[in-house]
């Protein structure tokens, strides 16, 4: 207080002091208790807790977080629980497409593939509709889905049945100078009314000196000289027709086709073109001459084909053994009514419901060591066969064994998560130690371990991998050795900067002036500074490993199939999503749906994982903490 | 500078001296896999003794001693007997016997150091030196390494740029998806996404790298898949960087003063932003060559490119490892030299920066 207040206030009190006296005065929240001592109404927010409300903050990053534990609940539950084949061998359920209930109906996922580029069975061929229909063999009439057929045309000059239309070209090699092209068989046209013989040459060599007789028989019906349709009247009898040739050298002459009519039918009696025509006999002085065929049209067909109902629709099965029937039959007793063919007592059918829809017959019985042995020949219903009540959906389709890819993806990813998480572990583990050690010791131990971790990370994984796997071969062992080798030196390194950045901070210097002692100055001050990037590096590294996993998988040095292992009750199976990708791979023309789910799953599993690691980057950053967006 | 540059090549040079010796003494310990054709592999081993990996004795029918040597190694065969090769002919045997391998690993020094000799192939080019083998794959890789190194750089300092200069943007948010799914996605994943659908089901790009001799347009579209996949992660982390570095240096005092002179904010984001926030990305950048070249191994794999990495995984597969010890040698040294590079180029690039000066 300057001398000049001092004095206006003692001025002041000499005015004023005898207007209060000490009973004007009272103590401020005498009755209350006492203010220092009072507790928080509202309730600490823990590092943990603060730490959860940032977390929840950004919105996407707790959708990817949903997302991700979704990967996870179905990686673990999906496999224990699917009805469906995941480790047998079903042939006959192979490389079916997805099927997706609800999608099936906007024409994608139906159980449908596209099969492009196939040979058409000659006899379902018609050319003015552009339609065909392939060999019933491969891809049975009945589930090719209706209007899908599209014919395309190639270019064709071999023999073929399939080969249409064209030219047949008849071409004098180096010395003929006379050939002979006879039609295949007698023509019986005794009965026939006026008959005519038309013969379509496409071209002809312009040599006027090249010439083609027509005969039947002994009969010369004309000469033709040059390309055209020329028609000769005949007289109707039994016999062959045949052309001659007369040319020099390297002459040629290219048919169209051949027909005999005649005026009572309409079709003609006789018609050969392209295919038929190639079958025609050549006969010359050298018969050095070539009949070739030349310009014909092979058809080609795409079509949708419903894999689906051709997997699990009716199946005919000509020896099945006996034993397997009555298994299957007692199985299914109570939905299996048995009617017996009244005209053959060997042939029978059942009632709907039932695996087998009707027997057929069955073998002859043979006798070995004893027992007797027989077949029966069966047709099933492979949807009930198989054990479903109705054609099953196969969300991602099937693989080459005929398992379900659904179930097989998801078994794969626990088993990428698995291994993932545990080598993880594992790096944590090594790595907090290690860089713990480095850091609170610091100095020769710190330079020594520092040195030894630079030369163990600088170890490209290639040599890493060659070492291992030449040593060890393939095998989840190999894998894990590879997988920690360097994996933990991220984390001893962030592990060892937090130490070093936190050990000389004022509060720590603060707290060991208070008489911390050693263990409160790490868990109380460093650690928990520390733990959020350390624990956000670590998360971070689960990605990362089941990145290389996958990858080493894929390469084949891994895990693969047959690798399957246990972990106390749990059976892992060897082909994590690497190895799925690697099938894929193969099949990625015929199949690709094979490569589309595990790909997708993978990539949504690696983009989830970053996104949940921001996500706790951010939560644990104390720096952030009360920071309002 | 001149010291801490030494010491940080002399270290290198240690640790690679240290990973190409583990990495062969370690393979040497594995089980060999000599060439499958007896005449080759009477070559083989006639090479191997020249360059000292094996020790030759010659066994002759008519001494007593060395006839039952013969029969017993006859009987037992190569394994069990305990010798690496045996030549039996008319009488004589040929038996070449394993050096200990701290001998081996002398030879084999002393062989690339003074005769550039990295072995024989055993299995993918039987008896063509090593060296030979990965000379004519190397160039491949390299080239699409470095196409995908000269793609990235530029897109992804532009995604970057643009994601820090509209911050907070719809943009930036779209840029900030597609970097997230570019740094986790895995390259092989990627690959095969785009194979499958640029290849296969739309059919504009070849399905697979096409041999060396068929010429045309096809060698270049050939390039496209692979350097996309190769460059998908690599444009994610630095457009990721870029951003950071650029919106630190934005909000910085130095850029305040350069608006506070005149400059407009272009002016101040080209001259003084820019240059500043590119100088920590340079080690990085030099970094991401090793991290091309590693990833080009699966991609080659995928897509059949005849490069260094198809060749490591086909001479795994087929346990030759002499190929495989010069293939990882080839990337230890690459990788170790970006390593020094990037050490160095801190020092360089940076001139705040003096590493291992005094205080």
């Amino acid at each position: 207080m300057s001398r000049k207040k001092k004095r206006q206030f003692e001025q002041k009190t000499e005015e004023t002091s005898t207007e209060f006296s000490s009973e004007d005065f009272e103590f401020a929240r005498r009755d209350e208790e006492r203010i220092y001592d009072k507790k928080f109404e509202t309730k600490p927010v823990g590092f943990f807790r603060d730490a959860m409300k940032r977390f929840a903050k950004n919105r996407y990053n707790v959708y990817a977080t949903i997302i991700l534990l979704t990967l996870v609940l179905l990686a673990i539950f999906v496999p224990a629980f699917t009805t469906k084949n995941i480790t047998g061998q079903e042939p006959q359920l192979r490389f079916l497409p997805p099927r997706i209930p609800v999608v099936e109906h906007l024409g994608i996922a139906d159980g449908t593939s596209r099969v492009e580029n196939v040979r058409v069975d000659p006899d379902t061929v018609d050319l003015e509709e552009d339609f065909g229909l392939p060999s019933e063999d491969r891809y049975r009439h009945e589930y090719i889905v209706e209007d899908s057929v599209e014919a395309n045309y190639r270019y064709c000059d071999d023999i073929a049945e399939s080969c249409f239309g064209g030219q047949n070209v008849l071409t004098h090699d180096g010395e003929d100078t006379f050939t002979i092209l006879e039609a295949p068989e007698f023509w019986v046209f005794s009965d026939a009314e006026n008959p005519v013989v038309e013969i379509d040459i496409e071209s002809m060599s312009d040599n006027p000196l090249t010439e083609l007789t027509v005969f039947i028989g002994d009969e010369e019906l004309g000469t033709i000289t040059e390309a055209g349709t020329y028609t000769f009247d005949v007289d109707p009898q039994t016999s062959r027709l045949h052309l001659e040739f007369d040319a020099v050298a390297n002459e040629y002459v290219s048919l169209n086709s051949v027909t005999l009519s005649d005026d009572a039918e309409e079709d003609p009696l006789y018609f050969y073109e392209g295919y038929d025509l190639a079958f025609w006999s050549i006969d010359g002085e050298q018969s050095d001459a070539s009949y070739e065929r030349r310009d014909g049209r092979e058809m080609r067909i795409d079509f949708d084909f419903d894999e689906y109902e051709a997997a699990f629709g009716q199946r005919e099965q000509s020896a099945y053994s006996s034993r397997d029937y009555y298994a299957l039959i007692e199985e299914y007793d109570e939905v299996c009514e048995k009617t017996v063919d009244p005209d053959d007592p060997e042939r029978w059918t059942f009632s709907e419901g039932c695996p087998v829809i009707e027997v057929k017959g069955q073998s002859r019985p043979i006798e070995w060591e004893g027992e007797e042995y027989y077949t029966y020949h069966v047709v099933l219903d492979y949807a009930v066969y198989q054990g479903f009540d109705d054609t099953p959906y196969f969300l991602f389709g099937t693989t080459s064994n005929g398992r379900d890819l659904f179930a097989v993806s998801w078994r794969a990813l626990r088993t990428s998560l698995f291994i993932g998480v545990t080598a993880s572990l594992v790096n944590i583990t090594i790595g907090i130690i290690y860089g713990s050690i480095e850091g609170y010791y610091g100095g020769k131990i710190d330079l020594l371990l520092e040195r030894f971790a630079e030369v163990m990370g600088r170890i490209p994984w290639l040599v890493t991998l060659s070492i291992a796997s030449a040593l060890l071969g393939p095998g989840v062992f190999t894998l894990f050795v590879i997988l920690i080798f360097s994996g933990w030196i991220g984390i001893s390194g962030i592990t060892r900067t937090q130490f070093y950045r936190y050990k000389r901070r004022e509060y720590v210097l603060a707290s060991r002036t208070l008489g911390a002692k050693d263990r409160r100055l790490i868990f109380r001050h460093i650690l928990p500074n520390g733990i959020g990037t350390i624990i956000t590096t670590s998360v971070l590294s689960i990605p990362m490993v089941i990145f290389i996993e996958s990858t080493i998988s894929y390469l084949g040095f891994g895990i693969g199939h047959g690798v399957d292992f246990n972990v106390g009750p749990v059976e892992f199976s060897g082909v994590s999503i690497g190895v799925l990708l690697a099938d894929g791979q193969a099949q990625m023309y015929a199949n690709p749906y094979l490569t589309v789910a595990p790909a997708l799953i993978i990539a949504i599993l690696m983009i989830t994982f970053n996104m949940f690691g921001n996500a706790l980057r951010d939560a644990f950053n104390p720096s952030l903490r009360g920071v309002e967006e | 500078m001149i010291r801490y540059t030494l010491i940080r090549t002399l270290w290198i040079f240690i640790i690679l001296f240290i990973v190409v010796s583990l990495n062969f003494i370690l393979l040497r310990v594995a089980p060999e896999y000599p060439p499958p054709d007896p005449d080759q592999r009477d070559i083989y081993y006639e090479r191997q003794r020249d360059d000292g990996f094996v020790t030759r004795v010659t066994l002759l029918e008519e001494v007593e001693e060395d006839a039952e040597r013969m029969e017993e190694i006859r009987e037992h065969g190569r394994e069990l007997a305990g010798v690496a090769h045996f030549d039996d002919r008319n009488g004589t045997m040929w038996v070449y016997e394993d050096v200990p391998i701290m001998q081996q690993y002398a030879s084999w020094m002393t062989n690339i150091l003074t005769e550039w000799n990295w072995g024989y192939s055993t299995r993918i080019q039987v008896n063509v030196p090593v060296f030979d083998v990965l000379v004519s794959r190397i160039p491949v890789t390299v080239q699409l390494n470095l196409i995908a190194l000269f793609f990235y750089i530029p897109i992804g300092f532009t995604l970057g740029i643009i994601a820090a200069l509209k911050k907070n943007s719809t943009t930036d948010n779209a840029i900030s998806t597609l970097v997230m799914i570019g740094i986790s996605v895995p390259n092989f994943v990627v690959m095969s996404i785009l194979v499958l659908f640029f290849g296969y089901t739309l059919g504009w790009l070849p399905t697979q790298f096409p041999a060396s001799d068929i010429v045309g347009i096809i060698q270049l579209t050939a390039v496209v898949l692979p350097v996309l996949a190769l460059a998908s992660n690599p444009i994610a982390h630095l457009t990721r960087m870029t951003r950071a570095e650029l919106t630190e240096v934005l909000t910085s005092d130095f850029l305040l003063l350069a608006r506070t002179k005149g400059l407009t904010r272009p002016q101040a984001v080209v001259r003084h932003a820019m240059r500043n926030s590119m100088v920590p990305l340079v080690p990085g950048i030099i970094f991401s060559f090793v991290g091309l070249l590693s990833g080009s191994v699966v991609i080659e794999q995928i897509y059949s490119i005849p490069g260094t990495g198809r060749i490591f995984v086909r001479a795994m597969q087929e346990d030759d490892y002499n190929l495989v010890l010069g293939v990882t040698a080839f990337y230890t040294i690459i990788s170790l030299f970006a390593v020094l590079l990037v050490d160095l180029s801190y020092g360089i690039v940076d001139p705040r920066i003096r590493m291992g000066a005094r205080k």
